[in-house]
C-alpha cells in the first residue's frame, strides 16, 4: 500500500555523505555549535570505521543518527567527544576546532555531555553526589545546590540522597541526563538512551529528556536504530551505513525514502516507521 | 606510531616495574646460554633423570586427582542437597590454609613408626617391626597424597564458580533431550565448566612445581629439592640457575595451556541472567557417600593436620612460643605487609596502566603474571646473582667516591627477599585488581572523563573506591601468601632474620616439631583469613557486586 507523499531529498555528496545540512526552513534560525568536516577514523587505519562524514549541530536542535548496528553511529558520537582521536578532517565546537590531524582536545576539556547506553552512573556515589561529580571548580555548596536544581529539572529531587543502585531504569537515565547537562555543555550526545527502557516509560522519558535539554539551549546529537524514535523527536536525521552518512533531512523525508527503498527491495524498513508517515 | 605510544608515561612505567620484576625469570632463561659445566655433567649423569621421573610422576598425579577431588566436591555441594551442604561449602576451602610443608610434618609424625598410630598397632596386636606393612609417608605416594589434600581447593574453588555460574536451564535442556542427572553431568556441565577447571588444576601444577617444602620433607627428589641443594651443597650457582631453566621452561608451557583454556573459556559463557540451579535432594544412602565424598577432603586436608598441631601445642607445649610471636612474628609481619603494599602498589599501576594503553603495557603484565608460576628457589637463584652484582657495584662506586664501602646492602638486607616476593606475588595482586577493574565498565571511565576528571584525579575519584574490596583482598592474599612462603624466604632472607615459616623448616628438619607447632599454628591460622574473604567474597559476589545491581536495576 503506497501512500502519497512529498518527496524533498537532499543531494547526496561525492564521498557517498551527504552535504551538511541546515536546520530546517520552517524552523527558527539558531546558533551552529558543531561543526564536523569529512573526518575519517579507524581502530585500525587500513580499516576505517567512519569516512567522510560531514554534520552540523544546532543549538536546540535534535539531530538524530540513524542506522544498523555496527554503521559507526556510536563512533562518530565518541569522536565528537574526543573519546577516540580523528585519522583525518576536523572537529569544530563552538568557535574552538577540537579535533584535527594534529590537534586533539581531551574529552575533559571539551565543552559536551555524553549520555551513554548504560547510562554509566557512578554506584559509589549519591544521586547527588553523580550530578556533582563535573562541577569540581565550584565550591561545595554551590555544587550541592546546582545538583539539586538540576535533579528538579528532571524530576528526581526526592531521590537526591539514594545510591544508583536502587533506581529504575527510566530514572537512571534522567540522573545520567541531569549529570551531564550540569556541566552547562553545547553539545549533548545520546548513545541510544532510551534502549533500556520499554514502550511507556520511553516515551515519557524521552519527552522529558527533549524538554530539558532543548530550554537548555544546546546541540543534540542522538544515536538511535530505532526509525519511529527518530521519527518523531529529530528535527533532523541522517541515516549512516558502513561508517558514511547515506542521507540526512528532515525525518519524514528520510522515512519516505527508506520506505521507497524498500519497495525497490533495496532496504529493510521499519513498518511503523511507514505507518507514522503515511498517518 | 607504536614507538610514540611506548613513550608515554604509563606503559613506560608498566613496562619498567614488569621488567624490574622479571629480571629472575630472564636470568634464569639467560643462564641457559652460559656453558654447561662439569657440575651440570654431574647432574645429568646422576640426578637429573630422577628429577625429571620424580617431578613428572607427582606433578600429573597430583594434577588428576586434585581435579577429580576437588570437581566432584564442586559438582556435589553445587548441584545436590545433603545435610551439611552449606558446611562443606566454605570448609572445602580449609585445606587451603595449610601449606604442604606443615601437613607434611604433621603426617610424618603422625604416621612415622615412631608415630602413635604404628606405636598403638604395636601395642595393640602385639606386632613387631617386621610383623606388618605400613604405607610410608616420606615418599612418593606420600607426597603425592599431601600434595593433593592441600591443593585440590584450587580446583573445588574453579569449578564450584563455574557450577554457580552455569543456569539450570542448561541441564533442564539436557534432562528434556534425555540426559539424566549423571549423563546430563558428564555431558552438559562438565564440558561447560571444562576450562575453569583446566585453570584450577594449572593452578596445582604451579604449585606442585613450586612446592619445596613438602617433597623435601617426603625425601622426594624434584626440581625444586635439586635446584636448592646444588646451589647450596654444590656450591653451583650456574648449574643451579640451568636446572631452574628447565623447570622454568615447563612452567611456561602450564602457563600457555592455562592461557588457551581461558580463551576457551570466551565461548563457554553463559548467560548471567540465567535461572540458578536447582540442587536435587538426596536420599539417605546418597547423603551419606555426599558427606563422606566432601568429609574427607576436609579431614585429610585440614582437620588432621590443624589438630595434630594443636594437640602437640597442648601436650608439650612450645617454650620458646612466646618468642615465636615477638621474634618470628614480628619479622614475618614486617615482610609480609611490606610486600603485599608493594605489590598491591605495583599492581595497581600495571592495570591501571593495562587499562588505559592496551598492548604494551598488557604484555608486560603477563610477564609480572609469569613469576606466580615460578618456583620460589626459581626466583632466588635468578634474583641473586643480578643482585650480588648490583651489590659489588654500588661497593665500587662508594669506594672509589667517599672511601666507604657499606656492604651488602641489597643482597644483606630484606630488599632481596621483598624483590623476590614481588617477583613470586605481584601476578597475585595483579589478577585480584585486574579482575576488580574488569568490572568497571569502560564507560565510566569515559563518563568521568566528559565531566572533566582524567588521569590520576579518575583513578582516585571512580577507580579507587571501586576497586576498594579487590584491593583489600588482594592485600590480603598476598600476605598470607608471603606468611606460608618458604623457599624464596629461605634462600632470600638475611643473616639472623627468620620468620616463621623458616623457623618451622628449621626445627621440622632437626626433628624438632613439638617446637615448631605453635609457630605451625600461627600460619595455619594467618591463612585461614583469605578462606573466609574468599568464601564470603564468592557467595556475595553476585548478588551484592554494586555493578551487577547497577545492571538489574536498568532492567527493572
Amino acid at each position: 500500500m503506497k501512500t502519497p507523499l512529498t518527496i524533498s531529498s537532499r543531494p547526496v555528496g561525492p564521498t557517498g555523505s551527504a552535504e551538511a545540512v541546515s536546520p530546517p526552513a520552517e524552523a527558527s534560525p539558531s546558533e551552529l555549535k558543531v561543526r564536523v568536516r569529512n573526518v575519517e577514523f579507524g581502530y585500525q587505519r587500513k580499516t576505517p570505521v567512519v569516512k567522510g562524514i560531514d554534520l552540523d549541530l544546532h543549538a536546540g536542535r535534535v539531530h538524530a543518527l540513524l542506522g544498523d548496528s555496527g554503521s559507526g553511529k556510536t563512533t562518530l558520537l565518541r569522536l565528537i567527544a574526543g573519546l577516540e582521536p580523528l585519522n583525518a578532517g576536523r572537529i569544530d565546537i563552538g568557535e574552538q576546532s577540537v579535533s584535527a590531524q594534529a590537534k586533539h582536545v581531551p574529552p575533559e576539556k571539551r565543552a559536551v555531555g555524553f549520555v551513554f547506553q548504560d547510562y554509566a552512573l557512578f554506584p559509589h556515589l549519591t544521586v547527588q553526589q553523580n550530578v556533582a561529580f563535573g562541577l569540581k571548580h565550584q565550591p561545595r555548596g554551590q555544587r550541592r545546590a546546582a545538583a539539586l536544581e538540576w535533579l528538579e529539572r528532571v524530576g528526581m529531587e526526592d531521590f537526591a540522597r539514594a545510591m544508583p543502585t536502587t533506581l529504575s531504569g527510566g530514572q537512571q537515565q534522567r540522573v545520567a541526563l541531569a549529570r551531564a547537562l550540569a556541566r552547562e555543555p553545547q553539545v549533548m550526545l545520546l548513545d541510544e538512551p532510551f534502549s533500556g527502557l520499554d514502550t511507556t516509560l520511553r516515551d515519557r522519558v524521552r519527552e522529558t529528556t527533549l524538554r530539558v535539554m532543548r530550554e537548555a539551549g544546546v546541540a543534540i546529537l542522538m544515536v538511535t536504530h530505532d526509525p519511529r524514535e527518530a521519527l518523531i523527536v529529530a528535527d533532523t536525521v541522517s541515516v549512516m551505513r558502513d561508517g558514511r552518512i547515506t542521507a540526512t533531512g528532515r525525518p519524514h523525508e528520510i522515512c519516505i525514502r527508506r520506505w521507497e527503498y524498500r519497495e525497490e527491495g533495496g532496504v529493510q524498513v521499519c513498518h511503523e516507521c511507514v505507518e507514522v508517515c503515511a498517518g | 606510531m607504536h614507538v610514540f605510544r611506548l613513550l608515554k608515561p604509563w606503559p613506560l612505567l608498566c613496562l619498567l616495574i614488569c621488567s624490574l620484576v622479571a629480571v629472575p625469570t630472564l636470568t634464569v632463561l639467560a643462564s641457559v646460554l652460559q656453558p654447561f659445566g662439569s657440575e651440570w655433567q654431574h647432574l645429568a649423569e646422576t640426578r637429573l633423570p630422577l628429577y625429571l621421573r620424580n617431578t613428572a610422576i607427582l606433578a600429573v598425579s597430583v594434577c588428576v586427582l586434585a581435579a577429580i577431588v576437588g570437581t566432584a566436591t564442586a559438582w556435589l555441594v553445587t548441584a545436590c542437597d545433603f545435610p551439611g551442604r552449606r558446611i562443606f561449602h566454605w570448609a572445602l576451602l580449609l585445606p587451603l590454609a595449610v601449606p604442604g610443608y606443615l601437613a607434611a610434618y604433621a603426617y610424618t609424625d603422625l604416621l612415622q613408626f615412631s608415630g602413635p598410630v604404628q606405636t598403638w598397632l604395636r601395642e595393640t596386636f602385639g606386632w613387631g617391626r617386621r610383623d606388618y606393612w605400613f604405607p610410608a609417608v616420606r615418599s612418593l605416594p606420600g607426597a603425592i597424597a599431601i600434595l593433593t589434600f592441600t591443593l585440590y581447593p584450587y580446583v573445588y574453588l574453579a569449578a564450584r564458580t563455574a557450577f554457580i555460574e552455569q543456569s539450570s536451564c542448561v541441564m533442564e535442556v539436557g534432562r528434556t533431550l534425555g540426559r539424566g542427572p549423571w549423563r546430563g553431568f558428564l555431558t552438559v556441565a562438565l564440558p561447560l565448566t571444562r576450562p575453569s577447571i583446566a585453570a584450577g588444576t594449572s593452578l596445582v601444577m604451579m604449585e606442585t612445581l613450586a612446592d619445596f617444602g613438602a617433597v623435601d620433607y617426603c625425601a622426594v627428589d624434584t626440581f625444586a629439592t635439586g635446584i636448592y641443594r646444588t646451589w647450596r651443597s654444590l656450591e653451583a650457582p650456574t648449574a643451579a640457575a640451568q636446572l631452574a631453566a628447565v623447570l622454568l621452561s615447563v612452567v611456561m608451557l602450564v602457563v600457555l595451556i592455562e592461557v588457551l583454556a581461558r580463551r576457551r573459556a570466551r565461548f563457554y559463557q553463559t548467560s548471567s541472567r540465567g535461572q540458578p540451579m536447582r540442587r536435587a535432594k538426596l536420599g539417605w544412602r546418597g547423603s551419606l557417600a555426599a558427606i563422606t565424598v566432601c568429609g574427607l577432603p576436609v579431614l585429610l586436608g585440614f582437620i588432621m593436620p590443624a589438630g595434630i598441631f594443636v594437640h602437640m601445642t597442648i601436650t608439650t607445649g612450645d617454650e620458646r612460643a612466646f618468642e615465636v610471636v615477638t621474634d618470628f612474628g614480628r619479622n614475618t609481619l614486617i615482610l609480609a605487609g611490606l610486600a603485599a603494599a608493594l605489590a598491591v602498589g605495583l599492581g595497581l599501576l600495571v592495570a591501571y596502566g593495562r587499562r588505559l594503553s592496551g598492548a604494551v603495557s598488557f604484555a608486560a603484565g603477563k610477564l609480572a603474571g609469569l613469576g606466580y608460576a615460578l618456583p620460589g628457589t626459581v626466583v632466588a637463584v635468578g634474583l641473586l646473582a643480578p643482585l650480588s652484582w648490583l651489590d659489588h657495584r654500588i661497593n665500587d662506586f662508594l669506594a672509589a667516591m667517599f672511601s666507604w664501602q657499606p656492604g651488602l646492602i641489597l643482597t644483606g638486607s630484606i630488599v632481596a627477599v621483598i624483590f623476590g616476593y614481588q617477583t613470586r606475588f605481584l601476578g597475585v595482586a595483579l589478577a585480584m585488581i585486574e579482575s576488580s577493574f574488569d568490572r568497571i565498565r569502560p564507560s565510566m571511565d569515559d563518563a568521568a572523563r566528559t565531566l572533566g576528571t582524567a588521569g590520576v584525579r579518575l583513578m582516585l575519584r571512580v577507580h579507587l573506591p571501586l576497586l576498594r574490596a579487590g584491593l583489600l583482598a588482594a592485600l590480603l592474599l598476598v600476605f598470607v601468601d608471603v606468611v606460608k612462603e618458604l623457599p624464596a624466604t629461605l634462600m632470600l632472607r638475611p643473616f639472623n632474620f627468620d620468620t616463621l615459616a623458616v623457623r618451622v623448616y628449621l626445627l621440622a628438619t632437626d626433628e624438632r616439631l613439638e617446637e615448631a607447632s605453635f609457630g605451625a599454628l600461627v600460619i595455619i591460622a594467618i591463612g585461614l583469613l583469605p578462606v573466609v574473604v574468599l568464601s564470603t567474597l564468592l557467595d556475595r559476589h553476585r548478588k551484592n557486586s554494586p555493578i551487577r545491581n547497577l545492571d538489574e536495576a536498568a532492567v527493572r
